[in-house]
């Protein structure tokens, strides 16, 4: 199978139209998004979002990997072609090509208690799994969802999370680090939670995402935990460019991050310089 | 059409001339001390034959410097490309496997390639720093030529390969007056290829066995890095003038176009992500970034080890560094 966009032309993206705005957080924005023709993906698989004339960015999808007419995604202004996305309002027109990578393997998970460790804005992946999860909840035993971020105003996807604690097996615990009197959860960073929470280590996988510092030390947590290295799924944020495994960017070792990755098992890259940067 | 024969200079000129009607003939031109390709026109270049290497590694053809990969091109001619040495045609091997893979082909890449006819020839001078040998190369075309060629007593002497070769040449029988190879020629060629590969091997008899080249990267220490990249600029000349280095950068244009231009991981810059962090943030960090790349990764995840030996990464660096001086430094302290 050759991997391309449907429109059969590898560098050309499909175009989509913006439907709906969200403002999740100070810096990040969630994007609805119709594409002119169906879109599918497999959850974890990323897309490049372009802007036409400006530039291209790789993001995963925050949206349910059921959904074929519309495709969401969640974005934090940190550069010159996410502050392009964030000016972007109702009807405006983007590119998105894709998808692209391996994603989530989902079907590992089945009959397991997952572990998710989710940071800022590493839920926009993780959203979309926790669809995944739930549209198969009666194949796994639990689902425990750890999420940390920098403040209370800085957590994302509130109505999701209030939708989630209302879903049989499924177990939410949040963190702040730096915590208002608003704030009625836990504070410090995310891996506090891990202290927290009921799991059988054997039973278990752990899927990590989040910014760079918090996959590290997520890691590191969660082996001394006692999970075992092929039992850690990290979802790696690298450079991703061309998404054909080509353009070198997004090299991490004999990787190429978009198509081998972006979800790895922390066995797979440990012995790579520089993960963590 | 028997498979070697020659033909005078004269009418191989010809014969070019009739080509480059309707296609593009490129030929190797020595302009002062640079070798390089040129497109052939009336104007009777100074073509120059046997010789390596020119400038431009033969990948240029394949992916251009710059080059829009979202509109769809007209209709192609055939890119005819003449004096090619073996160690670009060897690199063809790692770009293939790349750009060629079934899965993730490029079909950009595939169009530039499928429309070149490549037509080798034996290195009978080498430059200074060709090392070919050391990569287990000959210094004449084994492999992926349609064709090759040798310029001897004022005839060309024309080995096909083929079948696309044997298309090209398919009226050069009838139209010119061809000769069968003399003997003396074949002995000659012969033995100026066995003094060729004698000399390299000679020149090159320091450099460590480049299969074991990759180990000897991933022991070395971060002090040998530093020293080595002192005097690197980051200009990148060394990627771009690598026949294997294939790392490119997109470039957005309005209607949601797209170039594709030459990119180096020698660049600052190269790998940061928009967060900030950036695996590559040191000099020597991206200096020994493409050694590892060549020696050591691209060798796990492909058949073959992204080096050929021509040497143009020595040739262009404004730093004066020689990869084989610290291959030879480091193979003297394991």
């Amino acid at each position: 199978m050759i991997r391309m966009p449907a429109n059969g032309i590898q560098y050309k993206p499909i175009k989509a139209s913006v439907e709906k705005v969200i403002d999740e957080s100070p810096l990040i924005k969630s994007f609805v998004l119709i594409p002119e023709q169906d879109f599918s993906f497999k959850t974890g698989e990323f897309i490049e979002l372009t802007i036409n004339g400006t530039g291209e960015a790789p993001f995963t999808p925050s949206s349910s990997p059921l959904e074929k007419k519309k495709i969401e995604v969640t974005v934090m202004k940190a550069g010159y072609v996410t502050e392009k996305i964030h000016a972007l309002k109702k009807g405006d027109v983007v590119g998105i090509r894709g998808p692209f990578g391996r994603g989530y393997p989902v079907e590992k998970f089945y009959g397991k208690q997952v572990v998710i460790l989710g940071g800022g804005c590493g839920f926009a992946p993780i959203r979309s799994l926790l669809y995944n999860l739930i549209a198969e909840k009666e194949k796994f035993e639990k689902v425990i969802l750890c999420y940390g971020s920098k403040t209370p105003e800085d957590c994302i996807y509130k109505p999701f999370i209030d939708e989630l604690r209302q879903i049989e097996k499924f177990e939410v615990y949040r963190s702040v680090d730096k915590a208002d009197e608003s704030w009625k959860e836990r504070q410090g960073v995310v891996t506090v939670l891990l202290d927290d929470i009921d799991v059988t280590i054997n039973k278990s996988v752990a899927i990590v995402c989040g910014p760079p510092i918090m996959m590290k030390y997520g890691t590191l947590k969660l082996l001394e935990m006692g999970y075992p290295e092929t039992d850690i799924y990290l979802s790696m944020e690298k450079n991703m460019s061309c998404g054909l495994g080509k353009c070198g960017h997004c090299m991490m070792g004999k990787f190429y991050v978009c198509k081998d990755g972006p979800v790895f098992t922390y066995d797979e890259i440990k012995e790579l310089p520089d993960i963590w940067l | 059409m028997k498979n070697t024969f020659q033909i005078s200079i004269l009418d191989w000129h010809t014969f070019l001339l009739g080509l480059s009607k309707n296609n593009s003939v490129y030929v190797p031109v020595k302009t002062y001390d640079t070798i390089d390709y040129k497109l052939f026109t009336e104007d009777g270049l100074n073509i120059i034959y046997n010789v390596a290497k020119p400038v431009t590694p033969l990948k240029a053809f394949f992916l251009p410097p710059k080059e829009n990969v979202v509109i769809e091109k007209k209709a192609y001619n055939k890119n005819i490309i003449i004096g090619i040495p073996a160690c670009d045609l060897k690199a063809l091997e790692i770009l293939d496997e790349i750009y060629l893979d079934e899965t993730w082909l490029d079909l950009r890449y595939k169009e530039n390639r499928e429309r070149a006819v490549l037509i080798g020839t034996d290195c009978f001078e080498t430059a200074e720093n060709c090392h070919c040998t050391s990569y287990g190369i000959e210094p004449y075309p084994v492999n992926h030529a349609d064709a090759s060629l040798i310029l001897l007593n004022d005839s060309i002497l024309l080995t096909i390969h083929s079948p696309k070769g044997e298309e090209l040449f398919s009226t050069i029988t009838h139209d010119f007056p061809v000769k069968e190879v003399q003997e003396s020629n074949l002995h000659f060629a012969e033995e100026k290829r066995k003094q060729v590969k004698k000399e390299l091997v000679e020149k090159n008899r320091l450099l460590p066995d480049y299969a074991k080249t990759g180990s000897l990267i991933k022991n070395s220490g971060e002090d040998l890095w530093e020293k080595h990249s002192r005097t690197c600029v980051s200009c990148g000349a060394c990627a771009v003038a690598c026949p294997t280095c294939t790392c490119f950068l997109l470039i957005e244009r309005p209607d949601f176009e797209k170039i594709r231009q030459v990119d180096a991981c020698q660049y600052p810059g190269f790998e940061r992500i928009a967060a900030g962090e950036d695996p590559l943030r040191r000099k020597y960090i991206r200096f020994r970034n493409r050694y590892l790349c060549k020696y050591v990764w691209k060798p796990e995840d492909f058949k073959s080890v992204a080096c050929t030996g021509c040497g143009r990464c020595i040739d262009s660096c404004i730093g004066k560094i020689s990869k084989n001086e610290i291959f030879i430094e480091m193979a003297e302290s394991s």
